[in-house]
């Protein structure tokens, strides 16, 4: 194996498609916690994500309704959570959980009769470019239309909280629901935008994988993304910028590890596994290291109840 | 124009409370009014409910006799109505223009405009783009301030606006409402301090137990009248203790406490020193967030510090945990009775017990001897005057005063040689705060220290021996109780220096 230019292009080409969902996932999770809303069933919305959009696609045969009916998949099922923790008010963590095991189910006897049934192909973009481009085409172009909005979608996320109205209530929301319900926002409306955007991102992730990564429907086939998504909005330190660089560290070592087995390096290959893990963990520990700043976007009111008085 | 603000018989009832009872009040703008009463008389219910953020059972509410509904915060701000909370609206983490700008209708640009102008004709010295979390606490006062003022109010509530301030931000703070007085707007000021009702405001309504019990012109009241009109009883003054502890030795001597933290929330403490002697009382003034936080948790054990010598009946004591100093007899009271003192929802016996004494044979084996706490427990609430005999009741039942008095039982049941608290009467009504200074003075006379953090200046002038003042995160020098004024403490505790 040669170790040259294009080689290592499109090496990173298929970096930045493996961290695609996380990053998708994760920038959804990112806007529900910053209003102060602890999510745990991004595994369960990214499945239920990936089954509804290759069952859409199986039956209409049209990939533009697979991917918005999968988008519409993670809402509802975020407005599950959503109504139990901000109308009945239910325990975030708990109702995370079992939303994430329910999705899981729900995926498995859904995704029965779809076993086996071969993806459709996902248009491409910029085909041409890639391969007339060495090393920089098969990094820049020839991806599908999701990869590039997911890699749009930290810097519009980090405008949207920094630079926007809607932002600024985000985050006051997260900071002091009390307070920003006393100033008359409606901290129950904010929250399930947040929870209901949160879902979409999670369902979109999740049809990422079935109908582009690996097209098709194998049960389980997050296989934990939902919670490398969760574990990176923490180690991030809430920042999407850091989220980006989380997931793409992520991915990289997921995939460098892989082509490290690939070759026979002399290392256990349990160690090599567990390596993106590792790395990621201490990457963005690392880079997220000013308390001040974590204090600055940590969501105070995070995974707290909220119930207005009467 | 002018505004008239009248309440008509407004009830809310709360399960096992009457929060208010029929109170009907008028109000007219030109004129400072008070809402005296103690914690728990009802100002605060009434003021949420004329702010919008809780709607009545009964009654309404007129401005300028248009009936209001008051029935979301927005609805208090459309009517030009404006609320500075006693615990500050704000967000912590977003900057001050960020918390100005969030319910603002204009652009951001014509926003700064405004907002600067507010600054520069009251006097108002605040950086707009630094987070909240860097204000002190009268600089936040004063961000809630200009966002009321922002909307042109017709109405300033200010809720208890001064428990928080120094006495120079305290006058700044009264040199603005009488200007906002003037202006037109119609003031209601709630306090439970009576001396502010008499230099500041033009008539004082006296709330108790949900009632409004009196109304008058302030010219026609005293300090006693009005606290007599408030607890409903005549109040036994308690005397200032003579400084009896001049020549004895020194029980307890901290050098070199330095602490260093990262965290923004928290002060950095600057190479502190002092002692205390036998039976006396060191007070340690301060505005809150100056340290006294970390100081309380190095003092108590919570944070073990290196380099830092705490020297306590003869021995070295600075690496010991808060247990260990217990068994040296040391005791301690937090400034936050409900979530460091006491577990609010453990029974009352139980909460006793979590401060496990060694003599007290609490534990057995591992297991919890019930009947001993129990007993134990019953001799607390009997000594400590708690209003309730009921050992099995949770915590979190108990009124602030009552829970206070039985976390001071708890602490002084083991006869400790040295007592630290911080903050003990903390929002607690007259009565209360009565009892608790007295358990304060008796412990002095039998020869037992203590060590008073506190950020209300006339209990440390009442109680302490000497006094010093902690200014973000570094300690005045220590002065003898009879030379210190409330105006020196003042000049200390804004960090201006005296002499």
């Amino acid at each position: 194996m040669s170790l040259d230019i294009s080689f290592i292009g499109i090496l990173i080409g298929s970096i930045m498609a493996s961290s695609v969902p996380l990053i998708l996932a994760a920038s959804g999770e990112l806007i529900t916690e910053r209003s102060g809303v602890l999510n745990l069933g991004v595994e369960g919305m990214m499945i239920i994500g990936a089954i509804s959009g290759f069952a859409l696609m199986v039956i209409t045969d049209n990939l533009f309704i697979a991917i918005l009916g999968s988008m519409l998949s993670g809402v509802i099922i975020s407005l599950i959570f959503g109504f139990l923790t901000q109308s009945l008010l239910t325990n975030h963590v708990a109702t995370g959980l079992a939303l994430t095991i329910f999705g899981i189910g729900l995926s498995a006897m859904l995704g029965k009769n779809f076993v086996g049934i071969p993806g459709k192909e996902f248009p491409i973009l910029f085909l041409s470019l890639r391969e007339s481009i060495p090393f920089f085409g098969p990094i820049l172009f020839g991806h599908s239309i999701v990869l590039y909005f997911a890699f749009a979608l930290p810097f519009l996320t980090n405008y949207f909280l920094k630079k926007t109205k809607l932002g600024l209530v985000v985050r006051a929301v997260g900071d002091s629901p009390v307070s920003a319900s006393n100033q008359g926002i409606n901290v129950i409306l904010v929250r399930y935008c947040c929870i209901l955007y949160g879902g979409a991102m999670c369902g979109l992730a999740g049809a990422y994988l079935s109908l582009i990564y690996t097209p098709q429907w194998i049960e389980n086939m997050t296989a934990g993304r939902g919670w490398i998504a969760l574990a990176l909005v923490v180690f991030a330190t809430w920042s999407p910028i850091k989220v980006l660089i989380g997931a793409l560290i992520f991915g990289g070592i997921t995939i460098l590890q892989l082509h490290m087995q690939a070759i026979g390096f002399r290392i256990p290959v349990q160690f090599l596994s567990a390596l993106p893990y590792l790395m990621t963990i201490i990457v963005l520990v690392v880079i997220s290291r000013d308390s001040r700043k974590i204090k600055l976007n940590t969501p105070t009111s995070l995974g707290r109840i909220f119930y207005k008085e009467k | 124009m002018a505004t008239d603000l009248r309440i008509s018989n407004i009830s809310k009832i709360y399960p096992g409370c009457v929060a208010n009872d029929n109170v009907s009040l008028q109000f007219k703008s030109g004129k400072i009014y008070a809402l005296l009463g103690e914690n728990g008389a009802g100002k605060s219910t009434l003021v949420k409910i004329l702010s919008g953020v809780i709607s009545p059972d009964n009654g309404e509410v007129f401005l300028n006799e248009k009936n209001l509904k008051l029935s979301s915060p927005l609805d208090a701000k459309k009517n030009k109505i404006g609320m500075v909370f006693q615990h500050f609206n704000l967000f912590e983490t977003l900057s001050v223009f960020e918390n100005l700008s969030i319910d603002a209708t204009e652009d951001n640009k014509s926003l700064r405009v405004r907002i600067n102008e507010i600054l520069k004709k009251y006097n108002f010295n605040i950086e707009l783009d630094v987070p909240v979390l860097n204000l002190s606490a009268g600089q936040k006062q004063k961000v809630e301030i200009i966002r009321c003022l922002l909307r042109s109010p017709k109405v300033l509530i200010m809720d208890e606006p001064t428990s928080v301030l120094t006495e120079q931000e305290t006058e700044e703070l009264f040199i603005s409402l009488k200007k906002f007085c003037g202006e037109g707007i119609l003031i209601i000021y709630i306090t439970h301090k009576l001396k502010e009702v008499l230099s500041l405001c033009d008539e004082v309504a006296v709330m108790r137990k949900g009632k409004v019990v009196s109304v008058s012109h302030t010219q026609n009241e005293r300090v006693e009248t009005l606290a007599n009109k408030m607890v409903g009883q005549k109040l036994a003054k308690i005397k200032k203790k003579i400084n009896i502890s001049k020549n004895k030795d020194e029980i307890f001597k901290v050098k070199h406490l330095n602490f260093y933290s990262d965290d923004p929330f928290e002060t950095n403490l600057v190479n502190l020193n002092f002692s205390v002697k036998k039976g006396e009382c060191l007070g340690i003034a301060g505005i809150s967030g100056n340290g006294q936080n970390e100081l309380f948790q190095i003092l108590s054990g919570e944070i073990i510090t290196p380099d830092t010598s705490i020297i306590f009946r003869n021995k070295e004591i600075a690496k010991l945990n808060p247990k260990q100093r217990r068994e040296y007899l040391m005791a301690f009271s937090p400034e936050d009775r409900i979530s460091q003192a006491a577990v609010p929802e453990l029974k009352i016996y139980e909460n006793v017990a979590l401060n496990n004494f060694k003599s007290s044979n609490f534990f057995e084996k591992g297991l919890v001897n019930e009947k001993k706490i129990k007993e134990h427990s019953k001799k607390i609430l009997s000594d400590f005057s708690v209003n309730t005999d009921n050992v099995e009741l949770k915590s979190q039942f108990l009124s602030g005063g009552n829970l206070q008095k039985l976390i001071l039982g708890r602490e002084l049941i083991t006869a400790p040689e040295l007592l630290i608290c911080y903050n003990p009467t903390w929002g607690l009504d007259v009565g209360a705060i009565n009892y608790i200074h007295e358990t304060l003075i008796k412990i002095n006379d039998q020869e037992k220290s203590t060590i008073l953090i506190s950020t209300d200046t006339e209990e440390l002038l009442k109680l302490s021996d000497r006094i010093a003042v902690i200014y973000k995160g570094k300690l005045s020098k220590i002065m003898p109780s009879e030379e210190v004024t409330p105006e020196k403490l003042g000049v200390l505790m804004g960090g201006g220096s005296i002499d």
